[in-house]
C-alpha cells in the first residue's frame, strides 16, 4: 500500500507528508481535491491511513531510524528518506500530540468552551427585567464522538458553577 | 451672586440638566427647570432615590403636587435642614432655590470626589467602558432591519457569529517544542510550514487557536513559575532535575495506581469488561510516551487477562451448541452435517480441554519440580559450607597433634611468635594512630566546611526567595501605579476645559480680601461712633453741669432783681427746648432705621414673586377644581 507514495513525484512528497503529519497533530489533513489527478478515492484513503499509523507507531514506540526504515524498506530510497526527515523534523510535535490523546483518557472529556452574555431585557410577563445571562457552550468528545453542550446560566448557577470547578482544581492541586 | 449662581449651572449642566443658554442665574429658573436639575442632582448623589422619579413636570396638577412631595421628601431624606415642601418646587422662590440647590451640588461634589479616589485598574476602565457602550446602545430605539442606518447597523444586526474552536497550531518557537532545533526541523520551518493565518481552513478560527495557545503558554509559565519559586528552588536542584524527578515521581504513582487497580480487578474475577477497557487503556499507553517498560512487566495482570479471555470463547462455544440443538429440525440434510460439524466440534473441543489440562498438569509438575530443585540445591549449599567448616577445623588439629611431640620448645617458640606479633600489632596501632589523627582532623574540616557551605546556600537561598518575592511585588506595583496614572490621564483628557480652577480661586481670594477691607471699615465706623459716642456723653455731661451751675447762679440773683428772673426764666425754657430737639432728632433717626427696615423687608418680599406666584396658585386651583369637576362628572357618568 505505501507504494502508491511513488506514483507522486519526489519533489512533492515533503510538502504532502507534512499535511499528513498535520492531520496527526489534529490539524486539518490533506485533502483529496489536490490529488485527484495522482490517486482514486480508495488509494487515497489507504495510503493517508498507512502514513499517519507509520507515524503514529514510529513516535509512539520510540523507533530508531534503522527500525523506522525497515518498515518501509519496500519504497524507493529517496522516498524512504523524505519520510525520515518529516519524522525527524516533526517528531516533539507529534509526541505532544500523542501525549495530548493519550492524556484524554476519560470517556468524555472538554474539547473546547466559548461563552456569550446576554442582557434579557424583557420577558412574556415582565415588561422590564434586565437580568444578565450567560450562554455556556460545552465541546464534549463523548467515545470519539464530538457532542456539544448549551449551557444558559443567571449569575447564581454560574457562582455554583464556578465554585465547584475551583474546588475540583483544588484536588488537582493536591495530586501534584 | 452671579459667582454662585455661575458655578450652580455649571454643575447642573454637568449632571446632565438641560439649562438653556439665556438662563444666567437662578432667578430665571422655572418650575420645569428646578424639577429637572433637583431630580437629576438626586439620581446622581443617590441613584435608588432619584430612578423613581420623572424629570419632567407632569401636566396634571394632582400629579405635579405629588412629585412635588416626593421630591421635598427625597431632599429631607439626603439632609436638607431648610425649609421645603411641595411648593419650593411649584412655587419657587430665589433664595430657598438657591440654598437648595447649593446643598445639592455641595453633596454632588463630595460623592464624585470620593468616586474618583479610588484607584481602578485597567478592569475597572474597561467595565466602565462596556457599562457606557451598553447604555448608549440600550437607549438607542430598535430599528426594523429594513430602515437602519448605517451607524444602526452595527450595533443592532446581530453580525456574523462565529463560536470559538480553538485548534493545535504549529509555531516554531514554542515552549512545548524543546529548543534544541535540528536541521530537519529548520528545514521544515523554512521551506513547508504555512504561516499561522494559512494554517486553519476556517478563518474564524485563528483568533480563537491563537487566543488559546497564548493563554495556555501563559498559564504554563506562571504555574512552573509558581511551582519553582515554592518548591523548586528550596529543593537545590537545576531545573531540569527537578523536573525529571518529578516526572519519575508521576510515573511511580502512576504505576501503583494501575497496579492496584489491577490486583483489584484480578480480585474480582467476574468484571472481564471493565478489565477489558483498562486492557485498552494499557495498551493507549504503551503507544503513548513513558511508563512502557514498566508496563510490559505487569506480569499478573497480563495472566488474568488472558485466563479471562480464553474462557469466554469457549463459554460462548458451549452456550451456541446448546442453543443449536434446541433447535427444532426442519432439513435433514443441514441438520446432518450440523450434527456432524456439531460432533467434530465436540470431539475438538474435548481434545482442546484435555490438552489443556494436560498442559496445566504438565504446568503444575514442572512448577513442582522447579521448587525441589531450588530446594535441594539450597541444601546442597548449606552441606557444602558446612563441610568447609569441618575441613578446616580438621586442619588446625592436626597442626596440634604434629607439634605435640616437642612440646616445651614449640610453646616457647610459640610464645616468642605471640610476642612478636603483638609488638607488631601495638606499633601497627601506633603507625595507625599517626596516620588517623591528621584523616579526622581533614574529615572534621570537610564537615565543618560543609555545613557551613550549607548554611551559606540556605541564605543565599532565602536572599534569592526575598528578592524573587520583591520583584514581584516592584512589578505589580509598577502595573498598578501605571494604570492608575493612565487612568488618571484619561481622566484628566475627559475632565472639561472650560472652568479653570485658578480664576475661581483667585476669585475666591479677592472675596476673602475685599470682606477683610470691609471688616477694617466696619471697624473703623464702629471705633468712629464709640469716640463720639463718648464725644456726646461727655457733652451731655459738661452740659448738665454747667446748667446746674449757671442756674444755681442765676437762682441766687433772682431772687434779688427782677431781669435775673426773667433771664432765670429764659434759661430753664432754653434748656427745655434744647432738650426736645435732642430728643426729636433721636426719635428722627430711629425713625429713619426703622424705614430703612422697612424697605429691606418689602425688597424681599418683592423678591418671592408673591404676586405672581399667587396668581399661579389661584390658576392651579382652579385647574385643580376643574379636574375634581371632570372626575366627579365621570363618576357620575359612570
Amino acid at each position: 500500500m505505501i507504494k502508491l507514495l511513488e506514483k507522486l513525484p519526489r519533489t512533492e512528497c515533503p510538502k504532502f507528508l507534512h499535511r499528513v503529519i498535520d492531520g496527526v497533530c489534529g490539524r486539518d489533513p490533506p485533502r483529496l481535491h489536490d490529488y485527484s489527478s495522482v490517486w482514486s478515492l480508495r488509494e487515497w484513503l489507504e495510503l493517508v491511513d498507512t502514513l499517519s499509523s507509520i507515524f503514529r507507531t514510529a513516535i509512539g514506540k520510540k523507533m530508531s531510524d534503522e527500525e523506522v526504515q525497515q518498515s518501509i524498506n519496500w519504497l524507493d530510497i529517496g522516498y524512504q528518506e523524505a519520510i525520515l526527515t518529516c519524522l525527524k523534523g516533526r517528531k516533539e510535535e507529534i509526541r505532544q500530540a500523542l501525549v495530548e490523546k493519550t492524556n484524554a483518557i476519560s470517556s468524555t472529556q472538554l474539547q473546547d468552551f466559548d461563552w456569550q452574555i446576554k442582557l434579557a431585557l424583557s420577558s412574556d410577563k415582565i415588561s422590564s427585567l434586565q437580568i444578565p445571562l450567560l450562554n455556556l457552550d460545552l465541546d464534549t468528545k463523548e467515545n470519539g464522538v464530538l457532542k456539544p453542550l448549551s449551557i444558559e446560566m443567571n449569575r447564581e448557577e454560574l457562582q455554583n458553577l464556578i465554585n465547584s470547578l475551583e474546588s475540583a482544581n483544588k484536588v488537582v492541586l493536591q495530586l501534584k | 451672586m452671579e459667582e454662585v449662581d455661575k458655578i450652580l449651572i455649571h454643575s447642573l449642566r454637568q449632571v446632565g440638566t438641560e439649562v438653556g443658554e439665556d438662563v444666567l442665574s437662578v432667578k430665571q429658573f422655572s418650575s420645569e427647570l428646578i424639577v429637572e436639575a433637583v431630580v437629576r442632582c438626586l439620581r446622581v448623589i443617590e441613584p435608588s432615590l432619584g430612578s423613581g422619579l420623572s424629570h419632567v413636570l407632569p401636566p396634571g396638577m394632582s400629579a405635579r403636587f405629588r412629585l412635588g412631595m416626593s421630591l421635598a421628601q427625597a431632599c429631607q431624606d439626603l439632609g436638607y435642614k431648610g425649609e421645603i415642601g411641595y411648593q419650593t418646587f411649584l412655587y419657587s422662590n430665589e433664595p430657598e432655590i438657591r440654598s437648595l440647590l447649593m446643598f445639592l451640588v455641595e453633596r454632588l461634589r463630595r460623592e464624585s470626589a470620593e468616586s474618583s479616589d479610588q484607584p481602578a485598574g485597567k478592569s475597572a476602565l474597561l467595565q466602565r467602558a462596556i457599562g457606557a457602550k451598553i447604555k448608549a446602545q440600550l437607549s438607542v430605539p430598535w430599528v426594523p432591519p429594513s430602515c437602519r442606518v448605517p451607524f444602526l447597523c452595527q450595533s443592532q444586526t446581530p453580525g456574523s457569529l462565529h463560536g470559538f474552536h480553538a485548534r493545535p497550531l504549529s509555531l516554531p518557537q514554542s515552549s512545548k517544542v524543546s529548543r534544541t532545533t535540528t536541521k530537519e526541523l529548520k528545514e521544515y520551518c523554512q521551506e513547508h510550514l504555512p504561516p499561522v493565518t494559512a494554517q486553519m481552513s476556517q478563518q474564524p478560527s485563528v483568533p480563537a487557536s491563537l487566543l488559546e495557545w497564548h493563554a495556555a503558554e501563559l498559564s504554563a509559565a506562571l504555574e512552573w513559575e509558581g511551582e519553582w519559586n515554592s518548591q523548586g528552588l528550596v529543593s537545590r536542584l537545576t531545573p531540569e532535575e527537578y523536573k525529571a524527578r518529578k516526572r519519575q515521581r508521576f510515573r511511580k504513582r502512576i504505576q501503583d495506581q494501575l497496579r492496584h487497580a489491577a490486583q483489584s480487578r484480578s480480585d474480582s474475577q467476574h468484571a472481564s469488561r471493565s478489565s477489558s477497557d483498562l486492557a485498552d487503556l494499557l495498551r493507549s499507553f504503551t503507544g503513548g510516551a513513558g511508563g512502557r517498560d514498566v508496563l510490559a512487566k505487569g506480569t499478573r495482570f497480563t495472566h488474568t487477562e488472558k485466563f479471562a479471555f480464553t474462557q469466554e470463547p469457549e463459554k460462548a462455544a458451549q452456550q451456541m451448541t446448546t442453543a443449536a440443538e434446541s433447535l427444532p429440525s426442519s432439513r435433514r440434510t443441514e441438520q446432518d452435517l450440523q450434527a456432524q460439524q456439531e460432533e467434530e466440534v465436540t470431539s475438538l473441543q474435548g481434545q482442546l480441554e484435555q490438552l489443556s489440562l494436560r498442559i496445566e498438569e504438565v504446568g503444575a509438575d514442572v512448577k513442582k519440580i522447579t521448587v525441589a530443585i531450588s530446594q535441594v540445591s539450597d541444601e546442597l549449599k548449606q552441606k557444602e559450607l558446612g563441610n568447609a567448616e569441618k575441613e578446616q577445623s580438621l586442619r588446625v588439629k592436626k597442626q596440634t597433634m604434629d607439634l605435640l611431640p616437642d612440646a616445651e620448645n614449640n610453646l616457647d617458640k610459640l610464645q616468642v611468635l605471640v610476642e612478636g606479633s603483638a609488638k607488631r600489632v601495638v606499633s601497627l596501632a601506633s603507625q595507625w594512630e599517626k596516620h588517623r589523627a591528621p584523616l579526622i582532623e581533614e574529615h572534621r574540616r570537610l564537615k565543618e566546611l560543609c555545613s557551613s557551605r550549607e548554611l551559606e546556600s540556605t541564605r543565599r537561598l532565602s536572599e534569592i526567595k526575598g528578592l524573587h518575592e520583591k520583584i514581584r511585588q516592584a512589578a505589580e506595583e509598577a502595573k498598578k501605579k501605571e494604570g492608575l496614572y493612565r487612568q488618571l490621564m484619561t481622566e484628566f483628557e475627559t475632565l472639561p476645559k472650560d472652568v479653570s480652577r485658578s480664576a475661581y480661586t483667585q476669585r475666591i481670594l479677592e472675596i476673602v480680601g475685599n470682606i477683610k477691607k470691609q471688616k477694617e471699615e466696619i471697624t473703623k465706623i464702629l471705633s468712629d461712633t464709640k469716640d463720639l459716642q463718648k464725644e456726646i456723653n461727655s457733652l451731655t455731661g459738661k452740659l448738665d453741669r454747667t446748667f446746674a451751675v449757671t442756674d444755681e447762679l442765676v437762682f441766687k440773683d433772682a431772687k434779688k432783681d427782677e431781669s435775673v428772673r426773667k433771664a432765670y426764666k429764659y434759661l430753664a425754657a432754653l434748656h427745655e427746648n434744647c432738650t426736645q430737639l435732642i430728643q426729636t432728632i433721636e426719635d428722627t433717626g430711629t425713625i429713619m432705621r426703622e424705614i430703612r427696615d422697612l424697605e429691606e423687608q418689602i425688597e424681599t418680599e418683592n423678591g418671592k414673586k408673591t404676586v405672581s406666584n399667587l396668581e399661579k396658585i389661584l390658576e392651579d386651583y382652579k385647574a385643580i377644581r376643574q379636574e375634581n369637576s371632570a372626575l366627579a362628572a365621570k363618576i357620575r357618568e359612570a
